[in-house]
Parts: structure tokens; sequence; C-alpha cells
């Protein structure tokens, strides 16, 4: 039997973790025993429940508001991974640069970023957003159209990506993509954007933006941009979305081609 | 009791081993009877001796017996020889013979001494020995001369032969060649080599062919027999060297006197691997520790005083150690006087960032983007320590993370301290009825604290917001408080061990005393000439010896710490490592960039346990002789194994500081250790009288006190008069005072250059500032 003593001499260890990784605890707390527990209470789920509080506070038609409706439900009441008011700026200060008039969106989850992209667009611009889950689809849609912005100017498509981009020149008749922006499965960011490079969408000067590629983070994704060669990157440091001491990064690319 | 082999001189050899054989059965009785009749030959001075050695008497007894026992048998020998003349061809044969057998009788007397050595505890025997030895190689040149005048070449042989036969017959009765003495390896040395001359010669003999080819296999045989046994050349002679110093310089060896044996009531669990990780057992009693050493003046032939050397090295190493840390400190401070690494920090970035050995593309290019972003981070925190913001608040958070640190650190000193009490109760009821936890609480904890406190420090320090490097020196004076609290406690908790220790001591001293009388009594009462028991040295019964526990202590503490640190680099470092690599194909996050990543590598920290490592070596040297032997081989290891490390599971830390024997800071911190360790050591040494029994201070007063012996007993009598003038303190006074002074004016003297320095300095910018408008005004002027 271990004494006390030893027991008590681990304290500090203990302590240190604890302040240390404090805030990954608090994103354990928010984002997944917060999530269950509301889960088993009132039944819907976490994107209904942000819906239901974007209806109820946000004013209709107001892109703005319905932004700063999520940022508050996210900040206050339970956790969902948008991009998030920091690097949605960033993500903004890009798009004015550079004003593409084809966008693709991988992972639309309830539809904040779909906005947030939508709302920087230059006139005439189109939107593919695709999502994979039907359900997280369905809310996407909703606060999509809530936000005023029609069939035009958003399309979106409930598949997985991997499915969608290779059809995306067939189906869709696209001959290049100025922007595509990545917020779906950390896992995927590096075969869709193989795939990406192999359906032939990427012109030079295609900006790829990529998120959450520190935390959670895809290792494999900036393993293949750093070796590839195609692109010139950055990485835009910054915190996790509502979460103060958790790094993360964007990832800028933009599509050289093969010299 | 060996095999005859010698065709040549059957009668001689006949003559000799019925004559060994004798002598073995009269030895048998002798020695229950030695004692009696050593008694009658014992001079006063003996008698006088034998009062003042407790554990003496038996073993002088015995070993006078023997001598006697000796001599009769050489008489006996010579009675036996007069007898079987008549068979004898050659006269002069006979001498030399008879002087054969007398120096083998004479040897096995010896011998025998070896074989009784854990039988007998005679104090004085290396010196006895010493004499044995000088008498044996005495009889050797005579012998050797005796050879020379034999006239026939027969005779000449015939000595060979005999000595050959001599010599195998020891190897029979004792395998190792480790078992026998010096000169006795000699003369089996000398025995080969004249064999070897013999079958180099044998050719050109005039002898029957049968003669030279039995002399020839017989000789072949015994080169090939004992040449292996005793090694060739560089590897012999090293033996013997080896056996000569062990001689010379440690004494008698392990097992010869009790305070170098493992006592009875241990010897079951002695070799017990959970004892000996304790340091008990056979390493209690062995030359790691104080215990060890006898207290005898001077040790073998060449007289070496070990007390007085070990006080003089115990000594000694402090001072040299003070010596290199502040001639060190004096250099470091010459070179790095004039550059100050703290102010322009973005011109050398600018001008030294650049490493030249690059000879790689691609590695150019990350060097050009870590420069770069060097640049950024510090302009960054150059930013960050310009701003102020709400200077009430960052102060407030300043006391109170040192409010925190303090309580840290009162809560492991309690700690310790409530361990260390603990563990005294567990030792009172017994050791053996306590788990292995419990047994090392004390140094689990003592590590373990070491270990996680200064991760929670770090982890506070960021509530304080300070300038990396004034963080890092803050950090570091809180571990350096730390270890040093730490250590302090233990040796407090140490001390009243000690006296508890001695305590026990008063105990057993008086216990033994009464052992004494008793046993001297029982012996006068059956006869009144002589104690003859022969005491085993396992039985005698010894006091605590707190110098032994006080060096147990000190190496347990380095065997636990090196284990902590080997355990944590196992866990902290490579299992996490390999975790991270591999789970991170399956994770759902970002492992080796997010959360747990790589641990870093702390250069400053490990510098820091560096530091405390060669403290605690300082503390416990005088006690464990052996500690920096043991932390020598500590530190090899783990520098390969951190270096491994390093190389495959850590990642470089984010800030770099310099932190390598140039550096003043980490200097002073060693000086600081030196000056704190020494202390205690010397506390002990001056204040606490040494134990009776153990160790080579043991019967003195005080452990200094073997330096006054010396120069009583070593020196001419106007050497110590001149020495107790020169101590006197009407003298040491004035030079005390002299020395202040001449310190003082070496300060003033270098404190002026200092300041002739800064004004230089200052006029060298103007001048330059001068020549840099000159330069302007001429270029414009050329316009």
């Amino acid at each position: 039997m271990v004494s006390p003593a030893i027991a008590l001499a681990f304290i500090p260890l203990l302590l240190t973790l604890l302040i240390r990784y404090r805030y990954y605890f608090v994103l354990f707390y928010r984002a997944i025993l917060v999530r269950i527990w509301k889960d088993c209470v009132t039944g819907l789920s976490r994107e209904e429940r942000a819906y239901q509080y974007v209806l109820t506070t946000a004013t209709p038609g107001d892109p703005d508001s319905i932004l700063d409706a999520f940022d508050v439900w996210c900040n206050k009441v339970e956790f969902i991974s948008n991009i998030g008011p920091k690097k949605g700026k960033i993500l903004d200060r890009m798009l004015m640069e550079q004003g593409p008039l084809t966008v693709l969106e991988l992972g639309a989850h309830c539809g904040y970023s779909t906005v947030r992209i939508a709302r920087a667009l230059p006139l005439g611009a189109r939107l593919y957003s695709v999502e994979m889950d039907q359900r997280n689809a369905a809310i996407a849609e909703k606060i999509v159209r809530l936000a005023g912005f029609d069939d035009d100017t958003v399309e979106l498509i409930v598949n997985p990506s991997d499915e969608v981009i290779p059809r995306l020149r067939s189906d869709y008749g696209l001959d290049r993509l100025d922007f595509v922006f990545m917020d779906h499965w950390k896992k995927s960011y590096c075969p869709d954007l193989q795939m990406l490079e192999g359906s032939g969408l990427l012109g030079k000067g295609s900006m790829i933006v990529a998120d959450n590629v520190l935390f959670p983070g895809a290792p494999k994704f900036l393993r293949h941009i750093r070796k590839s060669g195609l692109y010139e990157w950055k990485i835009h440091r910054a915190t996790l979305e509502y979460s103060k001491g958790i790094r993360d990064g964007m990832a800028e690319l933009v599509y050289q081609g093969i010299k | 009791m060996f095999i005859l082999t010698l065709p040549l001189n059957k009668h001689s050899v006949h003559v000799f081993t019925t004559g060994v054989e004798e002598e073995v059965s009269t030895l048998q009785e002798e020695s229950e009877r030695g004692g009696h009749r050593g008694k009658r030959r014992d001079s006063d001075r003996e008698r006088k001796r034998r009062r003042k050695g407790r554990g003496k008497v038996a073993s002088k007894d015995s070993g006078e017996g023997e001598e006697e026992l000796q001599r009769r048998l050489e008489k006996r020998e010579r009675a036996r020889r007069k007898r079987a003349k008549k068979e004898q061809e050659v006269q002069g044969r006979e001498r030399n013979e008879e002087e054969q057998a007398e120096m083998t009788s004479g040897k096995r007397a010896n011998t025998r001494k070896n074989i009784k050595n854990d039988k007998t505890r005679k104090m004085e025997e290396g010196e006895g020995e010493g004499e044995a030895g000088e008498r044996n190689t005495k009889r050797k040149k005579k012998h050797g001369s005796a050879k020379n005048d034999g006239k026939e070449e027969d005779g000449g042989e015939h000595t060979v032969k005999e000595k050959v036969q001599e010599v195998k017959k020891k190897k029979h009765e004792k395998v190792r060649p480790e078992s026998l003495s010096p000169e006795e390896l000699e003369k089996l040395k000398e025995a080969v080599d004249e064999r070897k001359k013999l079958i180099q010669s044998l050719r050109g003999k005039p002898w029957p062919m049968k003669k030279k080819l039995v002399t020839l296999r017989e000789s072949q045989e015994f080169v090939e027999k004992y040449e292996g046994a005793l090694g060739k050349g560089k590897g012999r002679k090293l033996y013997a060297y080896k056996v000569m110093m062990t001689k010379a310089l440690m004494g008698r060896p392990y097992g010869s006197i009790p305070r170098k044996t493992v006592p009875r009531a241990e010897e079951t669990s002695a070799m017990d691997f959970a004892v000996l990780w304790d340091c008990g057992g056979y390493a209690q009693y062995s030359v790691l520790f104080y215990g060890f050493y006898n207290n005898q003046r001077a040790v073998g032939w060449l007289k070496f005083r070990m007390p007085l050397s070990y006080f003089l090295v115990g000594v000694g190493t402090v001072a040299y150690s003070y010596m290199v840390v502040i001639r060190t400190m004096a250099r470091n401070a010459n070179e790095s006087g004039v550059g100050d690494d703290n102010s322009f920090n973005f011109s050398w970035k600018m001008f030294t960032s650049w490493d030249y050995l690059i000879g790689n593309p691609e590695t150019a290019d990350n060097k050009f983007a870590s420069i770069t972003t060097s640049f950024k981070e510090a302009i960054l925190e150059e930013q960050e320590s310009r701003k102020d913001d709400n200077i009430h608040l960052t102060r407030f958070l300043r006391v109170l993370a040192n409010f925190l640190v303090l309580c840290c650190l009162a809560g492991s000193g309690y700690l310790i301290y409530f361990v260390v009490r603990r563990s005294q109760k567990f030792a009172l009821d017994g050791l053996e009825n306590h788990t292995w936890w419990e047994r090392n609480e004390v140094n689990m904890v003592m590590s373990l604290l070491g270990m996680f406190c200064p991760m929670l420090f770090d982890v506070i320090s960021a509530l304080e917001n300070y300038h990396p490097r004034v963080a890092l020196q803050w950090q570091l004076g809180r571990i350096f408080a730390l270890f040093l609290g730490n250590l302090y406690t233990f040796i407090i908790a140490l001390m009243d061990e000690i006296n508890l220790k001695r305590e026990e001591e008063k105990i057993i001293k008086f216990n033994i005393t009464m052992w004494e009388t008793s046993l001297y009594n029982g012996t006068v009462s059956e006869n009144s000439t002589a104690p003859p028991v022969t005491i085993q040295p396992a039985d005698v019964p010894r006091g605590p010896c707190w110098e032994t526990m006080v060096g147990q202590e000190f190496v347990r503490l380095i065997i636990s710490d090196t284990m902590t640190t080997y355990i944590m680099l196992l866990i902290g470092d490579f299992l996490r490592a390999v975790l991270v690599r591999f789970l991170n194909y399956c994770w759902c996050w970002d492992l080796e960039a997010g959360f747990p990543s790589y641990s870093e590598f702390d250069v400053s920290g490990n510098v820091l346990g560096l530091i405390f490592n060669q403290g605690m070596i300082w503390m416990g040297a005088f006690y464990a002789p052996c500690l920096p032997a043991l932390n020598v081989l500590r530190l090899h290891v783990s520098m390969y194994l951190q270096c491994w490390a390093v190389m495959c599971c850590n990642v470089p830390q984010e800030r770099v500081f310099k932190a390598s024997g140039s550096n003043n800071f980490y200097m002073a911190m060693l000086l600081v250790i030196l000056f704190l360790s020494t202390l205690p050591a010397i506390y002990t040494i001056v204040t606490i009288p040494p134990s009776f029994d153990c160790g080579p201070f043991s019967g003195k007063k005080r452990m200094f006190d073997v330096i006054q012996e010396t120069l009583e007993s070593d020196f001419p009598a106007w050497f110590s008069k001149v020495f107790s003038y020169a101590s006197n303190p009407g003298l040491v006074l004035p030079f005390i005072l002299l020395m202040v002074l001449a310190i003082y004016y070496l300060q003033s003297t270098s404190k002026s250059y200092k300041e002739a320095n800064v004004e230089l300095k200052k006029k060298l910018h103007a001048v330059n500032s001068i020549c840099f408008l000159l330069i302007i005004a001429r270029t414009f002027m050329c316009f």
C-alpha cells in the first residue's frame, strides 16, 4: 500500500496539470459534459438548441445580428466549434481582399460560417456549401435563409465532401474555384485538398483557407502543404474559438500551380 | 596431500612430505593449545597493548602461538632430518634442503595465518605480515646464494624442483592465486621462470635421454599449469601491484575485524537484494562507508596513515572545490566584464544568428524562417515589456504568486519533516515490519517534491507577467530555495537521528564492557594465564555507528534521485513521445502540436539539478567515501541516457537561455550550495564525537584530533612547537586582519580600474562620434 505521504507528494503535480491545462478541462466540460447533459434533458440536438436561441433573439434578414446571436450563445451557453468572431474577422479580411466569385465551403455545420462568407461576398458571387449531416444541413439551410441569402447566392449540398468534389465540374458546371474554406472533419483536410488539386478546379491565385489546423489539428494536411510546393502558405495564429488559452491556427494557402 | 611426481631425489621428497603431514597434524593440536603456550612468551609491551585494544586479546595470542609453533616445528623437522641423514648421499644438499624446509614451515605458518584471518583479530597484523615478508625475502636471498654456491649442477636443479614442489603443494592446498600472499606469488613466478629456462637449456645438458625427456615433460606441464593461473607480463604485474596496494593502503581485508564483518544476526539476509538496495548487509560493511575503515594509525610497510589521509582528503576536496569554483567565477567575470548579454538584443540577433555551416537550401530556408520568427517574437516581447497596464494588479499578482510559492515551500518542508520523523518511528519498530513504500518514503517524497514543485512554480510564475529572463531567474531562485529547504529539513531530521544513535551507542558501549569483562573473568577462573577464547568478528557486539548511517542516507538519496530521474525520463519523455507519435494517427486532435506534445528539454532546470547533485555529494562524501565514484558512474549513465532522450523524444525549449559554465549566475549558485553543504558536514565533524568502534577516528574524542596526533608523533618536536605558536590567537587574529585589509585593497583597486574602463569607453564613444562627424563633413565638402 502506498503511504499517504507519497500520495501527498503528487499534489504539486496534480495542481500543475490542473492549472496548466485548465482551458482544456473547461473545453471538455463545455463541449462534452454540458452537451450530453442538455441532450438528455431537452431531447434536442445541440444545433437545434442553437437554432432555437438564434430564432428567438436575432433579427431575421440581418446576418450580423444572427452571427452575434451565435457568438453569444456559444460563449455563454454551450460550445459549438464555429469559426468564431476573431478568426472570422481574418476570414472576412481575406474575402474582401480576394473578392472571389466562386466559393466552396466544406463543412457548413449549422450555417455560421456560411452566413459569414456569404455576407462578405461581392455581388454575383456564388457559394457552394457542403454538409454531410442531414440534420445539421437542415438547420444550416434555415439559418442561411433566415439571414436573407437566396438560392442564387448560397447553394447547400448535402453529401460527404469526398463525393462532392469529383462531381463539382460535371454536376455543378464549375470551371474554377476562387476560394475554398475548409472546416469539416480534420482528417479529411488532406485527402480533400489532394482531390481538389487532382480535379483541376484550382487555378493560379486560388485561395484555400483551413480552420483549426493546430487544434484539433491536421498534421497530415500541414505536412502535405509543406512538401507539395504548390502553395504559398502561412498560418494565422489565434486562439480556439470561444476559448482564451488554447492556441489554434488558420492556414491560408494560395495556389501557385506547378512552376 | 599432494601427488608425488618427482622421480629424482625420492628420499628428500619423502622426508619433506612426511614432515608436512606431521606438521599438519601437530598444527591441529597446537591450535587448540596455542593460546596457553603463547602466553608464556608474552612480553610486557604486548600485555599493555592487549589492554588497550578490546578485541585484540585472543588473536594476538594465537598469532604468537603460531610463531612458537613454527619454532617447535622446525626443531622437530631437524630431528627427523637427522634420523634420515644416513640415507642421504650428498652432505651439501642436506643444508640446502634444510633451509628449504625451514622456509616452507615458516611459510606454512604464514599461510596458516592467512587462513585464520577471519578468526584472528590482531590489529597489527599488517605490520606483522610485512615483517614476515621481509624475513621471507631474506631467506630467499640466502637461498639464492646457497644455490649459487652449489657446486653441482644437479644440486642446483634439485633446488628448483624443490621449490617447485613446495609451491605446487601450496597450490594444491589453495586453489586460487588470489589467496596467496605477494611473496608466494613472487616465488611461484620465479619457479615458472626457472622451469622455462630449464626447458631452453635442456638440450645442452649432459644427461641421459630418459631423464631429459621426463624433466621436459614435467617442466612443460608445470609451466602450462601455473603460467595461466598467474597471468602473464603486465597483467600479472598489475595484479601484484593491486594486491600490494590493498595490503599497503587499505589495511586488513573484509571479514578480519568486527567493523569489517557482517554481524552474525544479519548474516542470513546480508546478500538479499532488498537489503543491499537499502545499503544494508554487505554494502554497509564495505569500503563504501565510513564505518569500514580501521583506526590503525599506519597501514602496511608503506606506513600509510589511513585516518590522517581520510581526514585530509575529506577536508582537501572541499577546499579544492572552493578554489575551483571561485577561480572559474573570477575568470568568467574577467571575460564577461565588458559585454552585457541583456542589452543589444536586436543587434546580437541581427549579426550573429546566421549559421554559416548550413549547406542545404531547405535548411537555409528553415533557418531564415526561424530567424524571422525570433525577430517578430523579440519585437513583441519588447513591446510587451514596455507596456505597463495596471501596475497595481501586476503588483498584487506578483505578491500573490510569491505567497503561493512560499506556501508550497512550507508545505514541502513540512511533508519532508513529517516523513523523516515517521521513518524514525519505523526504524524503532524494526524495518522488516514495513512495506517497501514505507521504508523508502523519505527518499521518494524528496525526489517527487524536487521534481513536481518546480513545475508548479513554473505555472505560478505565469501570474507574475515578468520578462522571460527575469522570470527564469525568479524560477531558478525558487527551485534553489526548495531544494535547499528540503535538504536542510532532511539534515535537521538526520541530526535527531544521530542523537538517538548516540544514546543507543552509550548503552551498547556499557554492555560491551560488561560482556568483555565477563569473558575475561570466565577464562581467568579456568586458567590463570590468559583468556584463550577466539571470538569470531561476526559475533562481537557493536555500536550503531552514526557516521555510516549518515553515509547510507546520502547514498540512498542519490540512488533514489537517480531512479526517479530515470523513471521520469522513461515515463515523462519516452512514453509520452511514443504515445504522441503513434497515437497521432488515430486521435481526434493533433497530439504533436497540441495538448500533450513532446516534452521540452529544460536546460536551466537540468543545470540546477546537476548543481544540487553536486551539493549532495559534497555533503555526503565524508561519511560515504565512495559516493563521488558512485556519482561519476551515475552522471555518465545519465549523460548518455539524457543525450538519447534529447535526441529522440524532446523538443528544444521555446526560449533558450545561456546556461553554461561561463555564466556566473550558475557558478554563484554552485558556490552558495558548496558553502551550505559543507556547513553541516563540518558541523558534525567538529561537534560530534566519532563512534567508538567504527571508522578511522574511533577511539578519539573528536575527528580532527588525528592532526594533533600526527603532529605529536610523526613530526619532530620543534615542528609541533612552531605549530602551537602559529595557532596562537595572538598570531592568527593579526593575520586575519591583514588578509581582510588585503582583500579590501584589491577590491578598491579593481573598482577604480573598472571606473577607468568606463571612462575610456566613454572617451572612445566620443572620439568615434567626432570621427563620424568629420567624415560626414568631409563628404559634404567634397560635393
